[in-house]
């Protein structure tokens, strides 16, 4: 079975004056329509490279190889102007920080309405389906129209942006970390929106730090560290027992559960191991744990970890 | 019925609150502004209307009436051939004005292309925009301008050539400026979400970089209309802008001098007064909009 969106081996890296920094190794995921696929990390494990990878948004110091097709067609060899109908249409991305994604400068009305016609809509129809998706989280049209984007709430500014995301009826949806920035009580109305586009049936891809939205949103999860995928599997496992050490010594680390640090800090992505990166960190390494680096091995709850704890079985 | 009358009533509103919002940010202005607005407003309706504001023709040459004081019938005198000064000061306000807007507008225009497509096609088309850039800021732009005129004044005309020698010759800071600020506005998150939504260059440049631009752009163009005005006088000054003929403030200006020696002081005094009103005027309204687009400025100074 061919997935909607599927990444398969997806390395990147850019080259820089500090050297090659590997943002990603060899990632594989991929999601179906109406599934959320949450991707969990600590900043600089490569997640929102691989948010933007889908969408190809990289500057031009890059190295990329791999696969990223969307429905059968491979994007990374698209040429830019293909690749920018795509965008938007059947790919948008729902921006990290709402504030900053939105031109200072000009009124919302007047933004809304250029998304929805970059995505190929008529004036009328952009502005009919801007009505229907504002009425949907409690925006009139009229009213934020006319407003700059520093005189909205946060909570506002979010709905304006995922609104902005929706309006081409794309088939797959990227949040890069829906959550920045926002206090705990809007953490709850922003998963419920979330659930509520992959309820239209779209693919949703979810880039996170924050753990307690990942629980709350469900699906699947991909747990990435130092640029690999360590984890992939239903989240529900995922909480209830973490596969991979590093995916249990993040649990514990917060604070309703032991709030117990992980010692040590993870690599510098100019210099990763030759082996597992995690190992020096790691409670219960083995001898090969700092010999090569493991592949992703079965779980019994249809999972996989990069563990060779797990390489038995 | 009602229809139209629903239309006329609401274009009325929209008419109501457009003055509104025109009185509110007048009575937000400090005196200063004020009078200088007013002034310029004045001086620029006097100039646009000179044939009707002073009915005497500024060509006709009265030889009896030769380099006469101020006096009822000619409120600024008379020039060396007897022409009615306050007529040819205000029909050489009007050229002058135009010029320096026209060559103010081309200069803003020519720095504003060259700063936007340096800065958003960067690498090497950016490297070689920049360098031609240096090479007009680092020439003495007077000289540079003398030297365009005496090229293109037999193609173009005396006012034609000045606007092309100012034009050209005060594009470069406005580039840079422009091209750092689009160096600063493309790294900004709202772009990459517009390259995310499916937006193309021209359209990152017509709907979110030229916006960011508009106030620093207006700002130069104000700031350059003084200074262009005083660059038409000084080439017409030197006998290279308009002809001798053509009532220009430069032009005036330079008969004057000579009239100086024979004691006729208002003839340079008049126009005189003229250029440096509108020159004052234009910059005392620049130097607040240009305070007026930085608040914290001011926030902090009252500490």
């Amino acid at each position: 079975m061919t997935a909607l969106l599927e990444v398969e081996g997806l390395s990147v890296a850019f080259r820089t004056r500090r050297g090659v920094v590997q943002a990603l190794s060899q990632a594989s995921v991929a999601v179906q329509p109406g599934q959320l696929l949450l991707v969990v990390g600590e900043s600089g494990s490569g997640k929102t490279v691989l948010a933007h990878t889908m969408l190809r948004l990289l500057p031009r110091n890059v190295d990329v190889s791999g696969s990223v097709r969307l429905g059968g067609q491979e994007l990374l060899d698209l040429p830019p102007g293909v690749l920018r109908r795509l965008r938007g249409r059947r790919m948008a991305l729902i921006p990290q920080s709402p504030a900053s994604s939105l031109n200072p400068v000009r009124r919302l009305g007047g933004q809304l309405l250029e998304a929805a016609q970059a995505r190929g809509l008529t004036k009328q129809q952009a502005r009919t389906r801007l009505r229907e998706l504002l009425d949907e989280v409690g925006l009139d049209l009229d009213v934020v129209g006319g407003r700059y984007v520093h005189q909205l709430s946060g909570g506002m500014q979010q709905r304006i942006v995922n609104a902005m995301a929706l309006v081409g009826a794309p088939d797959v949806v990227i949040a890069d970390e829906p959550t920045s920035g926002l206090d705990a009580d809007l953490v709850d109305t922003t998963a419920a929106q979330l659930r509520a586009i992959s309820a239209r049936g779209a693919a949703l891809v979810v880039i996170t730090h924050d753990l307690r939205l990942a629980q709350r949103l469900g699906g699947r999860l991909a747990l990435l560290y130092a640029s690999r995928i360590v984890e992939v599997g239903p989240t529900a496992a995922f909480f209830a027992a973490p596969a991979h050490p590093y995916g249990r010594e993040l649990l514990r680390a917060l604070p309703e559960r032991e709030g117990k640090s992980i010692p040590g800090m993870s690599p510098q992505l100019t210099a990763l191991p030759g082996h597992c990166a995690f190992a020096d960190r790691c409670p219960d390494r083995f001898d090969r744990c700092t010999q090569t680096v493991p592949d992703l091995y079965p779980l019994p709850g249809g999972g996989l970890a990069r563990c060779f704890a797990h390489a038995e079985r | 019925m009602s229809a139209s009358s629903g239309t006329l009533s609401a274009s009325l509103r929209a008419r109501g609150r457009l003055w509104q919002r025109l009185t509110d940010a007048v009575g937000r202005w400090p005196a200063s502004v004020r009078v200088a607005a007013g002034v310029l407003v004045a001086l620029v309706a006097a100039a646009l209307l000179a044939s009707i504001v002073a009915p005497l023709d500024n060509t006709a040459v009265d030889l009896d009436r030769v380099l006469e004081g101020p006096s009822a019938a000619h409120l600024m005198g008379t020039d060396e051939v007897g022409r009615d000064l306050l007529t040819r000061v205000l029909h050489g306000a009007r050229i002058s004005l135009t010029i320096a807007a026209a060559a103010a507008l081309a200069a803003v225009a020519a720095g504003t292309l060259v700063g936007v497509l340096a800065g958003t096609l960067g690498g090497r088309i950016d490297a070689v925009l920049m360098r031609v850039t240096d090479v007009f800021a680092s020439q003495n732009h007077f000289l540079f301008g003398v030297l365009l005129l005496v090229l293109f004044r037999p193609a173009l005309g005396g006012a034609g050539a000045v606007m092309l020698a100012v034009g050209l010759t005060h594009w470069p800071s406005l580039a840079r400026i422009v091209r750092g600020e689009l160096m600063s506005l493309r790294e900004r998150p709202f772009v990459a979400a517009a390259v995310g939504g499916g937006a193309n260059r021209r359209r990152l440049v017509r709907r979110h970089y030229l916006p960011h631009l508009l106030p620093a752009v207006g700002l130069a163009f104000v700031l350059t209309v003084p200074h262009a005005i005083f660059h038409e006088s000084a080439y017409s000054f030197l006998g290279l802008g308009l002809p001798a003929h053509q009532a220009s403030l430069g032009n005036i200006l330079a008969d004057g001098q000579r009239s100086l020696l024979a004691g006729g002081w208002w003839i340079a005094l008049f126009p005189g007064l003229a250029m440096l009103a509108a020159a004052m005027t234009t910059g005392t309204i620049a130097e607040y909009w240009r305070e007026h687009l930085h608040p914290r400025w001011r926030s902090e100074l009252e500490l």
